[in-house]
């Protein structure tokens, strides 16, 4: 018998996840597609001057899709009986969720990067001042509330069909209401203070505390809060009794 | 504790009993109960399963097997009762059971855009080994289940048989103290469950403590050295196969179907007159099952007794599915 260390457990189920998602082109289509929808639509169809606004909502919009892809994934797991297969090994439940996140998180990453240069490459505006860090970790902060609601999510629904369906029910009120490619509605919401907080760095190169900081902070908070309560529900979920 | 197998396999190796090693149980149970609400799903059962043995556990479905092994593999936990595994209390030491046992289910449990060498790599990480270890030994089993030229390939490609071996090795890689395979063979074809059943030979010779559900009898039958048969959550029977087939009797088993469904307690006992017929039972809705001393050569004598119109007639030796019967009135898969 060997002693197990979380740290490769983390690293080996990370890797697994990671080219379990790759590996499935609908996903790979689903990650990249529904935002660059977004862009030809209103790049090509509204014309460039409406495009250079609502870019900086666009890159916003991509790390949405997470919520249906977390839920998904920790939805087959349960479904397929992997997570009980799992659970039989010693590994801990919390290494499992932590290795469905942070899975995402990398994929966020590379999903952030490849937005970036879309909208740069398709004529949207970039301040020459603009933060290279907070263009990246803006949209990044937003992808850690995605994972929240999709852990959220994750705990509720049976099936990953079921997660996929239902996660248009968290995904299209951030859309709409945040102003991702839409005049925003509500200014309280992650997708609206990142759209803003982006716009400010993108546009006019701003660094200033007021929205950047401010909504960043307003952004972890709703990440914490809704990741944290994402645990205890999905940790309350696959318990075993 | 040492158990009756165990001192059976010391006598036949003439091994002088202060030579006896000291043997632990691999398993204890007290009294373990599992009920979903109102459905009492395992009701009570008692076992000892000593280290190294291969531990049938036979019962139809639903009977309580499963459960029985979700419990032990600590993916469920108890309505009430004790039970060690390894040791172990299933309750507080959940964790140091994991490092030491292997758990097949009963359903395919792959990653399916994995290769069937990632799975089996994957549950090896799990476990601590290295990569050294897990390399070689994953190569060499996946040669011994034939799969070898196809250790590259995504599992969902797989046939279902395909897919059922490496779910089978995905439980072995890291040789664990005790292996629970549920129903490892269900939709096999009869060479694959041959090779399924050797692995698992292998597995107890190398010194794993093996428990195997099914309710295959002929896999009951030829693999495990003692086995306990359920139904309702309850243990029914406990013995060797050949214990448990020994109580029906030396006699042969007749079973045939009959037109007369209302008449069948009168045809029982009609046969049961004659001195060679030890017992009889109806089965289902048409079928009657007589143990008969010497019944082969004797079906003619007993269908002048009887009297009775037969759609068909098979006469065999007693299996452990005339065990059940015997103690049910059902077959194993009714």
């Amino acid at each position: 018998m060997r002693e197990s260390n979380t740290a490769k457990q983390l690293w080996y189920l990370t890797l697994k996840n990671f080219k379990s998602m790759i590996r499935e082109r609908s996903q790979l289509i689903w990650i990249f597609g529904y935002p660059l929808v977004f862009i030809l639509l209103l790049r090509f169809g509204y014309g460039l001057e409406v495009y250079k606004l609502f870019a900086p909502g666009i890159v916003i919009l991509a790390p949405i899709v997470l919520i249906s892809q977390l839920a998904g994934h920790f939805a087959e797991e349960k479904e397929s009986g992997t997570l009980q297969r799992l659970i039989t090994t010693p590994v801990s439940r919390s290494t499992i969720l932590l290795s469905g996140l942070l899975s995402q998180l990398i994929v966020a990453a590379i999903q952030i990067v490849v937005m970036l240069l879309l909208v740069f490459l398709s004529g949207a505006t970039f301040n020459s001042n603009a933060n290279i860090f907070l263009l990246f970790f803006i949209p990044f902060l937003v992808a850690f509330t995605s994972l929240g609601f999709g852990l959220l999510l994750a705990s509720i629904v049976k099936t990953a069909s079921s997660a996929g369906g239902l996660a248009w029910f968290i995904i299209l009120p951030l859309q709409f209401l945040g102003g991702l490619a839409t005049v925003p509605l509500v200014d309280f919401i992650p997708t609206s203070l990142g759209a803003e907080a982006l716009g400010a760095v993108m546009i006019y190169g701003s660094t200033a505390f007021d929205p950047i900081g401010l909504n960043l902070i307003q952004i972890a908070i709703w990440g914490i809060a809704l990741i944290l309560l994402g645990i205890i529900l999905f940790q309350r979920k696959t318990a075993i009794l | 504790m040492k158990t009756p197998i165990l001192e059976k396999k010391y006598k036949k190796l003439k091994l002088k009993k202060k030579w006896w090693p000291k043997v632990e149980n691999a398993i204890e149970t007290q009294n373990l109960k599992k009920h979903f609400n109102e459905i009492h799903a395992v009701d009570g059962i008692d076992i000892q399963i000593p280290r190294g043995s291969l531990y049938g556990v036979l019962g139809p479905n639903g009977a309580g097997k499963t459960t029985t092994i979700r419990m032990l593999s600590t993916i469920l936990h108890p309505t009430s009762g004790d039970a060690e595994v390894l040791g172990f209390d299933i309750k507080k030491e959940a964790h140091e059971i994991r490092k030491r046992i292997g758990v097949c289910p009963q359903e395919l449990v792959l990653y399916p855009r994995l290769t069937a060498r990632e799975n089996i790599h994957l549950i090896a990480q799990m476990h601590g080994l290295t990569k050294k270890d897990y390399k070689e030994k994953t190569d060499d089993l996946l040669g011994k289940m034939n799969l070898l030229d196809r250790a590259n390939s995504l599992v969902k490609g797989f046939s279902g048989g395909m897919q059922r071996r490496v779910n089978v090795l995905m439980a072995v890689i890291h040789e664990p103290e005790l292996l629970f395979f549920d129903e490892p063979t269900a939709g096999l074809d009869p060479q694959s469950r041959r090779v399924v059943w050797d692995f698992i030979k292998d597995f107890q010779e190398k010194g794993s403590t093996i428990i195997l559900t099914t309710h295959n009898m002929e896999e009951a039958d030829d693999l495990s050295d003692e086995l306990i048969i359920i139904d309702h959550g309850k243990i029914i029977a406990q013995g060797t196969p050949d214990e448990l087939k020994g109580r029906l009797g030396e006699g042969d088993i007749l079973e045939f179907k009959v037109k007369e469904i209302d008449q069948r307690d009168e045809i029982i006992e009609r046969a049961i007159k004659l001195d060679f017929v030890q017992w009889g039972k109806s089965v289902g809705k048409h079928r009657i099952v007589i143990n008969a001393l010497d019944g082969l050569r004797r079906v003619s004598e007993i269908m002048d007794q009887i009297k009775v119109k037969m759609e068909d007639i098979s006469v065999r030796k007693n299996t452990l599915e005339d065990v059940f019967i015997d103690l049910t009135g059902r077959r194993l898969r009714d």
